[in-house]
Formats: C-alpha cells, sequence, structure tokens
C-alpha cells in the first residue's frame, strides 16, 4: 500500500466506515510506517480539537414547547374545547354554567365566552407572530422609535417602554388585529423568551391582572383606566406576574407626569 | 388531513431529534433565534410530508428530518439572510473557501490567533454541514449523503476537505503555542 491511500482510507477508518478488508491492510500498514503513523496521530488529534472546540448547541429549554404548540396548531388537534385545558377551568365552566341557570339569565355565560374567545384569538396571534417574519413590523429597541412608528396607524398611541435594565428588553411593535380592532402588539425580550404584549384602549374601571394557560403558553390580562392589556408568552406565569408590575409601574409613572 | 394518532406518531418518532436539529440550524445559519424559526418551520413542514416518510421508510428518521431542516435553512438563508449567496454552494467555489481558511489562517499566525471554531465558522456552509452531521451528530456516510443530496463520494472528498482545512488552522494554532 502507498501513502497517498493512506491519505484517502485514514479518514474513512476513523469514521468506521473503511470496509472490513481495506481496514485490515490499512492498519497493517499504520503499523510499520512511520510517517503514517504520526498522520493518524494528528487526524485524532483534530477529531480531539473539534470535539473540544466546536460546541454542539443545545436548543433553548423553550423551543420544544413551541414547536408542540405549532404543530398543534397545524393539524387542527387543538382542544375542541379550550376550557378543557385543566381541571381548575373545567369546574370554572361548570360554576359558570351553573351560574347561568341559577339567575336564569345568559349575559354571564356570554361574557365568560367572550372572555374565552378573547384568550384564544391572543393565543393564535402570539403564536403566528413567533411564525419566521411575522414577530415585528418595526424592529427596535428604542422606545422613541417604536411609539411614533403606529403614528398614523392606530388611534391612539399605545405606551411603550423599555425594561432592558430590568431584564425585558424591547424588540420592536406590529400592528395586529384582536378583539374585532387593530391594536398595538409591543414586544418585548426575557432571556430567549418572547413576550407579546397586546394593548387597545378601553373605557372602564382598573382590574387586575387575571392569568391563564394555552398550551404551554400564559397569558395574562389586566385593564388600566384607559387601556386593556394582554400579555402572552412562555415565560413562567411569576415573571409574566413581574413584568406585568413593571408595566402597570410605567403606565401610573406616565399618568403621574401627565397631570 | 392526518389519520388518528398520526399526530402522536409523528410526535414519538421526530420530537426526539429536535435537539440535533437545532444544532445544524444553528451551525448552518450562525444566529440562535434563525435557528429557532427555521427548527420550527422545519417540524411543520415534516408534518405535513409525514405520510411520504412513512411511505418510503427507507432512510432513519433523523436523516429524514435533518434533511428537512436543511432545506429549510438553505431557504431561510436566500430569504432573511442578506450575505448568504447561492454561489457559495457551487462547487466550483469549494477551492475558493478552502483558500480562504488557509489563508485566514496563516493570517492569525501573525495577528490575534484564529480558533478552530472561528475558522470553522467562516467555511462555506457545504463544509460545515457535513463537519456537522459527522463529527457533531455522528451520522452515517449514507446518512449525510441522504441529507444533504449528494453521492456519498462527494461526502467524503467534502469531509476530507473540511478536515485538511481545519487540520491546517490547528497546526497553525500549535505551532503558536510552541513559540
Amino acid at each position: 500500500m502507498s501513502h497517498p491511500n493512506v491519505d484517502s482510507q485514514l479518514d474513512t477508518y476513523l469514521d468506521g466506515e473503511l470496509p472490513a478488508m481495506e481496514t485490515a491492510s490499512l492498519e497493517a500498514h499504520l503499523a510499520s510506517c512511520a510517517a503514517c503513523g504520526r498522520f493518524r496521530h494528528r487526524r485524532l488529534a483534530l477529531r480531539q480539537a473539534i470535539a473540544g472546540q466546536l460546541p454542539r448547541f443545545q436548543a433553548p429549554e423553550a423551543l420544544p414547547g413551541r414547536v408542540r404548540a405549532a404543530l398543534r396548531e397545524l393539524s387542527g388537534s387543538r382542544r375542541a374545547h379550550p376550557a378543557a385545558a385543566s381541571p381548575a377551568w373545567r369546574w370554572l365552566v361548570l360554576a359558570a354554567s351553573l351560574a347561568v341557570v341559577a339567575v336564569g339569565g345568559w349575559r354571564l355565560g356570554t361574557n365568560h365566552t367572550a372572555a374565552e374567545r378573547l384568550a384564544d384569538e391572543v393565543f393564535a396571534s402570539h403564536v403566528r407572530s413567533l411564525m419566521p417574519g411575522h414577530l415585528t413590523d418595526v424592529l427596535s429597541s428604542d422606545q422613541h422609535t417604536v411609539k411614533p412608528w403606529f403614528n398614523g396607524k392606530l388611534d391612539f398611541s399605545p405606551p411603550v417602554y423599555d425594561f432592558s435594565g430590568r431584564g425585558y428588553p424591547l424588540l420592536g411593535g406590529r400592528l395586529d388585529y384582536v378583539n374585532g380592532r387593530p391594536v398595538a402588539a409591543l414586544v418585548y425580550g426575557r432571556r430567549q423568551h418572547v413576550i407579546n404584549v397586546f394593548v387597545w384602549p378601553v373605557r372602564g374601571p382598573e382590574r387586575g391582572a387575571t392569568g391563564l394557560g394555552r398550551q404551554g403558553y400564559h397569558l395574562l390580562h389586566w385593564a388600566t383606566p384607559e387601556y386593556a392589556y394582554w400579555a402572552a408568552s412562555d415565560l413562567g406565569l411569576r415573571e409574566l406576574h413581574d413584568f406585568a408590575r413593571l408595566l402597570k409601574l410605567g403606565d401610573s409613572a406616565a399618568a403621574a407626569s401627565e397631570r | 388531513m392526518l389519520e388518528p394518532g398520526e399526530r402522536e406518531r409523528f410526535d414519538t418518532v421526530m420530537l426526539p431529534h429536535l435537539g440535533a436539529a437545532y444544532n445544524l440550524a444553528r451551525y448552518l445559519l450562525r444566529d440562535d433565534h434563525d435557528a429557532e424559526d427555521v427548527v420550527q418551520e422545519a417540524f411543520l413542514r415534516a408534518l405535513k410530508y409525514f405520510r411520504g416518510f412513512r411511505d418510503g421508510a427507507e432512510s432513519s428518521s433523523r436523516a429524514w428530518l435533518l434533511t428537512i431542516v436543511r432545506n429549510t435553512a438553505y431557504t431561510w438563508r436566500q430569504r432573511h439572510q442578506a450575505d448568504a449567496l447561492v454561489t457559495e454552494f457551487d462547487e466550483a467555489q469549494h477551492s475558493m473557501a478552502i483558500a480562504d481558511v488557509r489563508s485566514e489562517a496563516a493570517r492569525s499566525s501573525s495577528a490575534a490567533r484564529a480558533t478552530l471554531a472561528d475558522v470553522f465558522a467562516r467555511m462555506s456552509p457545504a463544509f460545515r454541514e457535513v463537519i456537522v452531521l459527522r463529527e457533531l451528530e455522528g451520522l452515517s456516510y449514507q446518512e449525510i449523503s441522504e441529507v444533504v443530496g449528494v453521492p456519498i463520494g462527494t461526502v467524503m472528498s467534502r469531509l476530507s476537505r473540511a478536515r485538511k482545512g481545519l487540520q491546517e488552522a490547528l497546526m497553525v494554532a500549535h505551532r503558536e503555542d510552541l513559540r
């Protein structure tokens, strides 16, 4: 066997893909030829270096959940009744329907369904935004770029903050359509996670944050005297609540400075 | 669209390869977020064509999924990554890529030393993908040939050229250490 042959065979051999016949003769040659032995040694060192210096990138923790949710969305195998997601919800639905019977009215039932439908809408919007190329229309971490971007696109100017100092950087914004109207969707980040905040103006009482789940995602809903808020993310509910508190603080500070 | 139980089968067979899918996409796109998006899109495509996999069922599920991940990543590069040129994958360009790696390694001996990872990151995707599939994911030549869509002989020659480039970078680095 000549050296050039070894050159081409050695990688195949080290990859465990050399046929048995050729393996035997190659091994015999390697044992007797110092130059080829050194070549083998270098190639082994290279393999070691590759193993040590080229990391195997780990998928972010949230990715499997995100992929599962997208698959469910696609295959249309989403639970026919979203309320069946958790026993607590089932109980609430039961309680709600009993209440409807008890008061002999239908209004409560309709309201409940409307809130559920809105939650479904927000969730679908969130998942859709995570599809490639859908997250932001205006990509900027600067609130003074994002806020004016909505001028002329919406009949209100949404509150935009940058909490990068608190670990929730602003990533951008986009127009979305929720609850039968155009709304502002502001995109914030938290580590590898994306938080979508949907905002539109309402006139009504202030409402504390209520959390609910949709297929591994969390939704949080609250209202200030001026705006209805929905936040959606695969973040844990606790962190999402923390983030909501930041937004509320920002809103009340802004309201105070306007007075 | 899918028969009952098909979705469960898909999840059982394909979701375990999510880590490999992400790693390949990450190396091809060199960006965390792009890699995540591509993995998601690839899984959606895979679900659509899952029937095709079951009918053909010759290749391994991992090679089958990684084929889709790779194609999705290449489409993504063309669409979203401005620096991606289709000519990069032209066979004629490959020797250029190796030449680049060589000069890169040579230059780095005088200036700040390029690590193996730096040199690897500058190689053309045609070389990166075979190294990732072989060295990091442990695919066989046959499987790599399916994923990349080239004959086994081409897989071998690309592997060998990529390794040559990396070997030179490593030797330059080593000489620096001895100096």
